[in-house]
């Protein structure tokens, strides 16, 4: 028997009609008090602040709610019964609303924050979404079947997978992928909503705790990614994949798998060289200091050599173009050391050993006649020609096989070019070279080297190029003129090269 | 000016705990390379020969490698460790388990079909990373390469050289060698071998020696210096490599009688080359560089120099001296080839060449200190710590490590206040040199006896 109350107690249900809820949360919180009309007072003043009647209806309405009525004895469910229908008590009553119940959006908001419109808004959106994701069910069901040759069991026709439907799918798949990216901030890469790739299962990089030097990847770079590694494990040679390692390529060409992967892709297509060359030359301008690329190269013109070997003509072409290429490399950067590495490989495989090469280095030196890498090109065309040097001739020793007008030739060469510039090592280097390898002595440049010293050791010195003093240490020792070398490193340590100081001070050691 | 160790502190630190720029992405692959100078970095300024300490403080401060995180760096090292030998460069080049498939038919185990996800380079770094992350103690030395697969990654390294004796970086299923011929990967050869092999065991695990050194042999050019190989164009770096790599084989030789015999054997003129590289420093003046600043790009990893234009024609006559410097020289850089703009790295490769080369031919391979330090700290140590390429140059982490590596090295033994002691030849602070020494040698106790001598 509910107890009865003594004392009166003013009433406390809220008579006041709601105003307008103006958020989610609101509105579940009026149908909540609607539905639990004693529980705001309850909460206030405690139960034994009710008035008796509230309080008996309070009691009544536990009952009710948790469906518990069949307990009592059949008289006090009568006598239940009447009370309950006297205060016309809600027969159910809802839980208190949680404000986290809805979730929260992809700004982190609590969706119970949402105005009523937004709410319905973002209802329909999901509702969209949910649509959409069961036609691109039913796209891949249809595919599956059209490509399994199967029938519909109603109407026995064959299902097929026109370009329309792929055309509506990619439309479906983007707006899929803006409801996705609106409703959840989940991103839907590229490849994800191509139907092209649906077959392909993708392996996500995994990052262990602990992790270092971790990049903020581009969006896509991730994913892409992932599809790489699936189709590479699997080995698969096919247009697509060819497509994407140039997407790879394009945010990370220092990825170094990848390009093995699309040689070997390009081997089972058997792609044209010159297909992959106008790509690849793109590439290479862009990405200049990148070593993979040149390598790539490389390896191309390995493949593709065997087929032209044959014809010379068709050799010479093509060396043509790649030495074309290589130049329009340079312009961007003289000395791209990858550059020139392949260009090295180039004249060994495609016999470069001819006038155009050395006419094109000694343009190069002519633009810039401090330029290293042409000028030790130069030295390797020269005297690594297989019409004439030995084979395995070191760079630093003697190679009788090469004729002495070609060393003549040289010597005039260098010194001719270190006129314009005497504090330009390269020359100078370039004539030391040129005489061990033609087995001269450096005494044949003595007056030659002598020009740019005058007064050494006077006050009326003038030195023209340091390296012709260092040269002319050389020189002196070569002749058993021990007190002239000393002089020379003698004035470089103390005035012509002061920052080799402990060099030349060693060297003098040595005399 | 002095080294301005905290905001170098900063910077690494900075780099230690933030994603890296997505300018990083093109280095995706070679993750280790990254984190390897972010640590050694970490190590160098924070070793206890870091510290210049006062007579009555016994205690020197904790390393800034925080020793709650060594376990979990160390098992992200080991986690980019592959079934088939060596490292791969980053988790971008790491297969789920369940994928791979690959048996080994004469090690009878199962590997991996993806060989070509091991990298030499990877591999290199891997194992300094894991002697700089070793603790003091005897079960740390135990512990630093337990689990590495000695046995696999020196038959996988045995595979990445070439009938040249040159190596590349990595190796495919069918046994395709790939990557170009490059003196780092001899460099970093002769490295793996020394820690993983020993010193006279494990024949049957060696690569093939007196190739490696006769290719280096190859690959000196006609001005003394090395370059990548055979009659290419001489490049500082290279040239270290090549000495220091030679040096590694005659430190796993240990001969008293001979202790230069492989860089003596591997270098075809010492002499010449030790000029070459005393020749790479040279003045510093902003009017050059103000000149050359427009045409450089902003590669990280690259060197993209431009050169001021030549514009004398062949009828010059011969100009009066006017460009020879005279005067005592305060700013010196260094450059990687001839007629090239300083870059801070090349007073690295140029200062570690030369200081191993001393072994050689002793006193002729100093470089002035002063003016080579003054531009570090003056001209290309940034203001938020780190140092960049070239002058007036954001920091990245390559050259901000290279640049501690570098003053480091020039100080020898009078060292650089606020940087540890310097292991030229492995490019880590001696403390943790001692520490890969160590490691290597309970690998070598704990090693299988496989050598057939």
């Amino acid at each position: 028997m509910p107890p009865k109350g003594k004392g009166a107690a003013k009433a406390k249900i809220p008579d006041s009609k709601p105003s307008e809820p103006q958020t989610v949360l609101q509105r579940a919180q009026q149908v909540y008090e609607a539905t639990n009309p004693l529980e705001a007072a309850r909460e206030q003043h405690g139960l034994n602040g009710l008035s008796t009647v509230e309080r008996t209806a309070y009691i009544n309405s536990e009952f009710v709610s948790t469906g518990t009525t069949d307990q009592l004895g059949k008289k006090a469910q009568k006598e239940l019964w009447k009370q309950v229908n006297e205060a016309s008590i809600p027969p159910r009553k809802l839980p208190k609303p949680k404000p986290e119940a809805w979730g929260k959006d992809k700004y982190g908001r609590n969706i119970a924050e949402y105005g009523l419109e937004q709410f319905h808004d973002r209802s329909d959106k999901i509702l969209q979404l949910a649509t959409l994701k069961l036609d691109s069910k039913e796209f891949r069901d249809t595919r599956y079947r059209a490509s399994r040759k199967l029938k519909n069991g109603l109407t026995g026709e064959s299902y097929v997978l026109t370009d329309e439907d792929i055309e509506a799918e990619k439309e479906r798949r983007k707006e899929m992928a803006a409801l996705m990216d609106d409703l959840y901030g989940e991103k839907m890469g590229s490849y994800s909503v191509d139907p092209a790739w649906d077959d392909v299962v993708p392996i996500p990089q995994t990052e262990p705790e602990g992790a270092l030097a971790a990049i903020a990847y581009p969006e896509d770079y991730a994913e892409s990614t992932s599809y790489l590694r699936a189709v590479m494990a699997a080995k698969e040679y096919s247009p697509r994949c060819l497509k994407l390692t140039e997407h790879i390529i394009s945010m990370n060409p220092a990825h170094y798998t990848v390009w093995l992967y699309r040689f070997a892709i390009i081997q089972h297509l058997d792609i044209p060289l010159l297909d992959e060359l106008t790509w690849l030359n793109e590439v290479s301008l862009d990405f200049q200091k990148n070593y993979q690329i040149w390598h790539h190269r490389q390896l191309l013109t390995d493949h593709y050599y065997p087929t032209i070997a044959g014809t010379p003509d068709q050799v010479k072409r093509f060396a043509s173009s790649e030495r074309d290429f290589m130049m329009e490399m340079l312009i961007e950067d003289a000395k791209n050391y990858h550059v020139w590495t392949y260009r090295q490989y180039a004249v060994r495989k495609l016999g470069m050993w001819d006038e155009d090469e050395l006419r094109s280095i000694s343009g190069m030196i002519n633009q810039d006649v401090r330029n290293n890498s042409a000028w030790s090109h130069r030295f390797f065309i020269v005297f690594s020609n297989p019409a004439y040097a030995t084979e395995g001739s070191h760079a630093t020793e003697h190679d009788p096989a090469i004729p002495a007008e070609i060393v003549d030739r040289e010597v005039e060469y260098a010194k001719e070019k270190i006129k314009l510039a005497p504090q330009n090592q390269s020359p100078w280097n370039y004539l030391k070279g040129v005489l061990v390898k033609g087995g001269r002595k450096l005494g044949s440049v003595r007056e030659y080297t002598e020009q740019y010293v005058d007064d050494l050791g006077q006050d009326t010195e003038q030195v023209r190029s340091s390296h012709a003093l260092d040269q002319l240490v050389d020189i002196y020792v070569e002749a058993g003129e021990k007190e002239k070398a000393d002089l020379c490193l003698r004035r470089l340590g103390e005035k012509w090269d002061r920052i080799r100081l402990g060099y030349w001070e060693w060297k003098r050691t040595t005399l | 000016m002095e080294l301005d160790t905290a905001r170098h502190i900063r910077y690494f630190q900075r780099c230690y705990k933030s994603v890296l720029p997505h300018h990083y992405t093109a280095n995706d692959s070679s993750r280790l390379a990254l984190a390897y100078f972010i640590l050694a970095a970490f190590d160098l300024l924070s070793s206890p020969s870091s510290y210049t300490s006062a007579p009555d403080s016994s205690a020197t401060p904790p390393s800034l490698i925080p020793a709650a995180d060594r376990p979990r760096l160390r098992a992200w090292v080991l986690s980019l460790q592959h079934r088939s030998g060596g490292f791969c460069g980053s988790p971008q080049h790491v297969l789920p388990r369940e994928i791979r498939r690959g048996y080994d038919g004469e090690l009878r185990v199962q590997t991996a079909d993806d060989p070509e996800n091991a990298n030499i380079a990877a591999t290199y770094f891997a194992l300094m990373l894991l002697g700089i992350l070793a603790d003091e103690s005897a079960e740390g030395a135990a512990s630093t390469y337990r689990h590495v697969d000695r046995v696999a990654t020196l038959k996988w390294l045995k595979r990445l050289q070439r009938p040249d004796g040159s190596f590349g970086e990595l190796v495919q299923d069918d046994g395709t060698i790939g990557g170009g011929r490059d003196m780092r990967y001899c460099y970093m050869a002769s490295t793996i071998r020394w820690i993983l092999r020993g010193n006279h065991g494990d024949r049957i695990l060696d690569f093939d020696v007196h190739k490696l050194v006769a290719y280096m042999r190859r690959s000196q050019t006609f001005d003394g210096g090395i370059a990548e190989s055979e009659m290419g164009e001489s490049h500082a770096g290279y040239g270290y490599c090549a000495v220091s790599a030679l040096s590694i084989l005659d430190l796993a030789e240990e001969d008293a009688e001979e202790p230069n015999k492989s860089l003596q054997a591997g270098i075809a003129d010492i002499p010449a080359l030790v000029h070459y590289l005393v020749c790479r420093q040279f003045a510093y003046t902003d009017e050059e560089e103000d000149e050359e600043e427009d045409e450089d790009g902003e590669n990280e990893d690259g060197e993209n120099e431009g050169e001021p234009p030549e514009t004398l024609t062949t009828d010059t006559p011969i100009p009066e001296m006017a460009t020879l410097s005279i005067d005592y020289v305060n700013i010196a850089g260094f450059s990687g080839r001839l007629n090239k703009i300083p870059d801070t790295c090349y007073t690295w490769w140029v200062a570690g060449a030369l200081r191993i080369l001393d072994a050689a031919l002793p006193g002729a391979t100093s470089v002035d200190r002063a003016s080579g330090r003054a531009f570090l700290l003056e001209k290309t140590q940034h203001v938020i710590g780190g140092f960049g390429k070239h002058v007036d140059r954001p920091p990245d982490v390559y050259h901000s490590y290279l640049g501690l590596a570098a003053l480091a090295t020039m100080a020898g033994d009078e060292k650089e206040a606020g940087l540890g002691l310097f292991d030229v030849r492995l490019c880590i602070g001696k403390e943790a040199a001692a520490r890969v020494a160590r490691g290597r040698d309970f690998v070598l106790a704990g090693a299988p006896r496989t050598e057939e001598a």
